[in-house]
């Protein structure tokens, strides 16, 4: 027999005095990081309504549930204002599962082990940047396990996006009318490498003045096909990537204006490259970071890889024609920290602030919405996670150990009810497939010029 | 044995309690319908649904730019290349995007990062915005930005004037979030904020256009005050009694929560440009409450009793009280025969607005002058014991009209009736179609808004566009119309036909234009790249390099975000009538020429301005004729019923119709051609107007027998009562509808109220001299007969004038 040991609002109330004091360790019940530390339940460091959603919604919402218009309320506070209107107004609905509570499912292995290895030896030096305890450039995991404050919280993200050293990822996109109908559908591939900030604790090619380099190439439709983008990461946070596009039908590379970053890549998506990740941007550029609260909220951190589908590929439903939302599965993370920043470095910015919230015991962003300059709410960046494990079916990465990645975006401008929904799949056109694993040159194969007008002329 | 209207009267007046609480169950019915009146102006429902340019704009709402407001900044001592013009235009860049409403993909200036310009590298291409990341301020900085502008054809042309004393800053709205008030008072205020001693600040574009009627629409409820408080006071000192004052007013104020409550409970929009009319309504049911009074007035004079006075008014006013209001209603209803949606909901709310003043102007006034306080002034009123004042006055002149219009001054009059009638007719016929207004005939022509668009205008390409519409077939497919060479080929050999030869148009853009921009950029920046490779691929290529790294939204003013449907834009010089024609014609050859029917798309001609202005010129046209002629069928078949003559029908027609010949014959001596204004005003003035010639040709019937068939003291008696009420009428109509002429700020209001009160006089002056005259002439039988329904089934000798009322009026 369980034994409630604290009132019901205990756990939400705890949340706040931690703000409201400056604390910022993790857990309610005890701090967490030991628990990590030890392998534990992570359960354990939160009172029965921040780990069960049945507890949390008084009975109303329990695992194996389906949010949807009808009972959305429940859970208002748990979901960002724009996943509200999708399912209050939309038709989405969302699989409630139960929660995760073994910290090796919310990491890739390496990237979690170089988390523990180097807890405590980050610090931002005096240009802002992190560095590592010898002065050098970050040697992999979360800089700040335990974040203090806003800007630790999102730094966390930005220096290794998708947590491994290495990622190509294959995308589908559709892109949403407001009517619901499908106005643009492409396959491309976005590869990244961190050159620094690995989990390897090395510097890749000697560029250390460099965090990534990253590239996006289109492989579908054919009037798309072969159009590519190259951006060079500086590991300064104050400046601005170099940003290259190639047109094959011209074999010209253009180059853009390093600080367009809200503008789409191609027609038709809504994604700007400063949404990527909730940190699209180098941090440095982005300022006045605050940390807004901290909460319990709904998220898609489990059960969203479907590798048991054909091609990985989820179902969709809801919006005009059934096509709108891809089928998501969240459940109760106990604590999240909600921060915001703006983008004080973009004179031009259309965007005013940005809104994250990201789960405290992984350090990953759940969603992220940006505001107009007006305030309004704009666009939402929903992102699933998780461990890419579905029954029987298990992708690998280079540690041998389960893979965990992203497994879908939806990026919906709600003010032109727009959506764009990227979906990691296993391969797109043009035959490439999802890997964590170099194989081979990957620079010279798919990051520089020449790379890129190679790909172009496939 | 009484005549079934008798009957009526004779049930409702001994059932007054009963009836009363009909009329208040049905009236609270209606009124519970108030909660759901709506006010709204919907721009495209004032457009004619059938016509093929609206149907093309129908299809393609987003071509021609609607969602767009265009500011212009312009110097007034020089060009915009100085620091402080370019640091005004940034920041109002950067205020616009903070409109409620706006679509921040969607805002362009040369502050933007969207006017780019380009310069060929090593490598491939450098992309770069015209302005930094701050305004250019130092000579250099300013320098180093016209040197970018020059390497930015597109900015050249249609950011900057050639001049380079002004620019525009474009911003679109996203329209399910646009509140046309709200953004409106936002850019005003940005207007305003920025005008100074060196910088003049115009607003274009539909949303502006919309925030400018709207913003007048409020001061409507102002105007209205002043003409219902002027329609009061006006009633006051005509009747000066208690009845007289509270019987109309109750009388109408019930029509109207009937008309309003009607449409409430049909939750269909109330077009408030068209205001005006129901408060011709208004001025209507006073008039005809009034004339229902005056004509108790006269029976009660006689028999002494409310009730029974009553009784009778309700009897005998019965039938020319329904017979004007049918016709009244006629008028209204077939203005929905032009099929223009606006209009058919205007004429729905009106129409039952109108029959709703017969339960009300027969019955319920009846039952309220029964239960009002006899007024003391009876007799003043009806003339007993002479008459004083402007009654005397009145009475006066209406003696005077009488008198040309029978004996020897006949002849004379008959000879100008013909006359004026032949000049009118011939003038009227050569009255041009449509009123072309540089901007918005909606608005007067010295308007702030019409003022911006002049001055766009002159400094751009400007506003007066013609769309070809290029059309998928299948947009379904995954392949994109807008990127394929047969498209792209045909816009431009049409861009080419429309700019060669004579009347070609100012300007002409479409994608192609863009496209082989991108082709010369990507190509190495030389000019002779321009051209593109007339192939699928190469057609592609262009597309792909104007689109990478963009949104397709940055081409909303010549593809649809989905790239299957584009248009190509003409602007021309003017939206002048021959101009128009032209243009027309020319774009029809030109489609002719490039084949309208592709395989992979249609070309379809058109939308813009200067089509639906055609379209607009069109429903006028092919409707005048057709609504002039159906009302004069459907009211000739009702008068000829009711006064069991079709000689009485005729005799009523004629002078409306003179009067629609003289209203026509007036516009087109002043230089006003028809529009949809006119289309109404003649609609309502045939309904309306006619009503003065039945109540007075019903009071001849009725006189007839009363002056032992002399058709000179007929005529005379009859002028002297029933004239009366009709000046009244015509008095009352004008302070009601004559105000809005010079207190509204919307043209389109103020147009229709003057031509509805010209409509009103002229009706009023036929009525009083066409009508006796032809009586005279004519001296139809149907007059003695004693059967019509609009005569009478008791003995009238008792309510009749009186030779004391009379005078000397022989």
């Amino acid at each position: 027999m369980h034994i409630r040991k604290y009132d019901f609002n205990y756990g939400r109330r705890a949340l706040m005095e931690k703000v409201a004091k400056g604390a910022f360790a993790a857990g309610v019940l005890s701090p967490l990081w030991p628990i990590v530390a030890k392998g534990d339940n992570l359960a354990k460091a939160y009172p029965d309504e921040l780990v069960s959603i049945e507890a949390y919604t008084k009975g109303k919402i329990k695992p194996g549930d389906i949010v949807n218009a009808d009972n959305v309320e429940a859970v208002k506070d748990l979901l960002d204002p724009i996943a509200y209107q999708q399912v209050k107004t939309m038709g989405r609905h969302i699989n409630i599962v139960a929660p995760t509570t073994d910290i090796t499912k919310m990491f890739n292995y390496d990237f979690l082990q170089a988390t523990l290895r180097n807890k405590g030896k980050a610090h931002f030096d005096d240009t802002g940047n992190v560095v590592y305890e010898d002065g050098g450039p970050w040697r992999g995991g979360t800089p700040f396990p335990d974040p203090k404050d806003a800007k630790e919280a999102l730094t966390n993200i930005t220096l290794s996006w998708g947590r491994h050293d290495y990622s190509l990822y294959a995308i589908r996109d559709w892109d949403i009318q407001p009517s619901g109908e499908e106005a643009y559908q492409y396959d491309f591939v976005w590869a990244e490498l961190n050159t620094t900030a690995r989990t390897d604790g090395q510097v890749f090619q000697g560029m250390k003045d460099l965090l990534r380099l990253q590239s996006v190439w289109f492989t579908k439709p054919q009037d798309t096909a072969g159009t590519a983008f190259l951006s060079q990461w500086y590991y300064d946070q104050r400046k601005f990537p170099e940003l290259y596009g190639y047109l094959p039908a011209f074999k010209r590379v253009r180059q853009f204006p390093t600080n367009q970053r809200f503008e789409p890549l191609v027609p038709g998506i809504t994604f700007f490259l400063s949404d990527a990740w909730s940190s699209g941007d180098p941090m440095l550029t982005w300022g006045n970071f605050k940390t807004i609260g901290r909460q319990p909220m709904l998220g898609a951190i489990s059960g969203n890889w479907q590798g048991s589908r054909p091609n990985w590929e989820k179902a969709r439903h809801g919006g005009g024609k059934g096509k709108t939302f891809i089928d998501t599965y969240m459940e109760l993370i106990p604590e999240v920290i909600v921060l915001e920043a703006e983008p004080t470095g973009y004179p031009r910015a259309p965007v005013s602030k940005k809104r994250v919230w990201i789960d405290v015991r992984n350090n990953m962003y759940v969603a992220s919405v940006t505001y107009d300059r007006r305030g309004e709410v704009w666009k939402s960046f929903e992102t699933g996670s998780g461990q890419f494990v579905d029954g029987a079916a298990v992708f690998k990465d280079n540690s041998g150990h389960p893979a965990w990645s992203w497994t879908y975006v939806m990026v919906h401008d709600i003010q032109s009810n727009r959506m764009s929904i990227l979906s990691h799949v296993h391969q797109v056109t043009g035959g490439y497939t999802t890997t964590f694993n170099m194989d081979g040159d990957v620079v010279n194969k798919y990051m520089t010029s020449q790379a890129m007008q190679r790909l172009g002329s496939v | 044995m009484l005549s079934l209207r008798y009957r009526i009267a004779r049930w409702t007046m001994s059932h007054r309690n009963v009836a009363v609480v009909v009329f208040i169950l049905i009236t609270l019915g209606f009124a519970a319908g108030l909660r759901n009146v709506q006010l709204q102006t919907i721009f495209s429902d004032l457009l004619p649904k059938d016509d093929p340019f609206v149907q093309v704009f129908k299809a393609h709402p987003n071509f021609g730019n609607p969602l767009t407001v265009t500011l212009m900044v312009k110097r007034k001592d020089g060009d915009i290349y100085n620091g402080e013009t370019l640091a005004k235009v940034w920041q109002m860049t950067r205020d616009i995007d903070l409109a409620p409403g706006v679509d921040h993909d969607q805002i362009l200036s040369i502050a933007t990062e969207k006017a780019r310009y380009a310069e060929a590298t090593p490598m491939g291409i450098d992309v770069r915005p015209l302005m930094g990341d701050h305004p250019p301020s130092t000579p250099e900085e300013i320098d180093d930005f016209r040197n970018r502008v020059d390497k930015s054809p597109n900015s050249k042309t249609f950011l900057i004037s050639t001049d380079g004393t002004a620019t525009l800053i474009n911003a679109t709205f996203i329209e399910n979030r646009l509140d046309y008030g709200t953004a409106f008072k936002y850019l005003q205020g940005m207007v305003v904020k920025n005008r100074d001693s060196h910088h003049d600040i115009y607003m274009a574009g539909q949303p502006a256009l919309t925030g400018w009627v709207y913003e007048y629409e409020s001061q409507m409820f102002r105007i209205f005050a002043v003409t219902l408080g002027a329609l009061v006071i006006a009633l006051a000192l005509y009747m000066r009694n208690i009845v007289g004052v509270i019987t109309p007013i109750v009388t109408s104020a019930v029509a109207a929560v009937w008309g309003f409550g009607f449409v409430g409970w049909l939750k269909s929009p109330i077009e408030p440009l068209l205001m005006i009319v129901p408060l011709l309504l208004v001025a209507r049911s006073f008039s005809h409450c009034v004339q229902f009074t005056e004509r108790y007035y006269e029976i009660y004079a006689h028999v002494k009793d409310r009730a029974k006075a009553a009784e009778i008014t309700m009897g005998v006013m019965m039938a020319p009280s329904i017979l004007g209001i049918f016709t009244d209603i006629v008028g209204i209803f077939l203005i929905a025969v032009a099929p223009i949606p606006a209009m058919e909901r205007f004429a729905l709310f009106c129409g039952f607005w109108a029959i709703w003043l017969i339960p009300t102007g027969v019955f319920l006034i009846s039952l309220l002058l029964a239960a009002l306080p006899a007024p003391k002034n009876v007799d003043r009123l009806v003339g007993r014991g002479g008459d004083h004042g402007i009654h005397k006055i009145i009475k006066m002149v209406l003696r005077a009209i009488a008198g040309v219009t029978h004996g020897k001054p006949a002849r004379f009059t008959g000879v100008v009736i013909v006359v004026v009638a032949i000049f009118a007719v011939y003038t009227a016929l050569q009255i041009k179609i449509g009123n072309p207004t540089e901007g918005s005939n909606l608005l007067w022509d010295d308007s702030e808004f019409n003022t911006a668009v002049r001055q766009i205008n002159r400094h751009f390409p400007g506003v007066n566009t013609l769309e070809i519409i290029f059309e998928g077939k299948n947009i379904d497919d995954s392949s994109r119309v807008m990127h394929e060479a047969d498209t792209v080929l045909t816009m431009q050999k049409l861009q080419s036909l429309m700019e060669d030869g004579p009347n070609a148009p100012r300007a002409t853009l479409s994608f192609a234009d863009y496209l082989m921009e991108g082709n010369r950029l990507f190509s190495g920046g030389n000019p002779k790249w321009l051209s593109l490779d007339p192939t699928d691929s190469g057609v592609n290529a262009g597309a792909q390099a104007i689109m990478l790294g963009s949104s397709a939204k940055a081409f909303s003013n010549v593809i649809d975000f989905e790239q299957q449907n584009g248009t190509v834009s003409l602007w021309f010089k003017d939206n002048k009538q021959g101009t128009v024609d032209e243009a027309l014609k020319k774009a029809g050859d030109a489609v002719t020429q490039v084949r309208a029917d592709h395989p992979q798309f249609r070309i379809r001609l058109g939308t813009g301005t200067i089509a639906l202005q055609q379209a607009m010129n069109n429903v006028v046209e092919r409707y005048h004729w057709v609504i002039i002629s159906l009302l004069n069928i459907v009211i000739l078949l009702g008068c000829s019923l009711a006064y069991r003559s079709i000689v009485a029908g005729l005799i009523l027609l004629a002078p409306v119709n003179l009067a629609n010949f003289i209203l026509n014959a007036s516009m087109h001596l002043i230089g006003i051609g028809l529009d949809i204004n006119s289309l109404m005003v003649a609609a309502i003035g045939v309904g309306v107007g006619i009503d003065y010639g039945i109540y007075l040709l019903s009071r001849i019937c009725e006189e007839y027998h009363r002056h032992n068939h002399d058709w000179g003291k007929t005529i005379t008696a009859s002028l002297t009562t029933t004239g009366k009420a009709i000046l009244f009428t015509a008095t009352i109509m004008f302070i009601g509808i004559l105000p809005w002429y010079f207190l509204s700020a919307l043209k389109f209001m103020a147009d229709m109220g003057l031509l509805l009160v010209l409509t009103m006089l002229i009706n009023m002056v036929l009525a009083l001299v066409v009508l006796p005259y032809l009586v005279w002439v004519v001296k139809p039988r149907f007059v003695g007969r004693r059967d019509l329904l609009v005569g009478e089934g008791v003995d009238l000798s008792a309510f009749t004038a009186s030779d004391l009322e009379l005078g000397d009026a022989t």
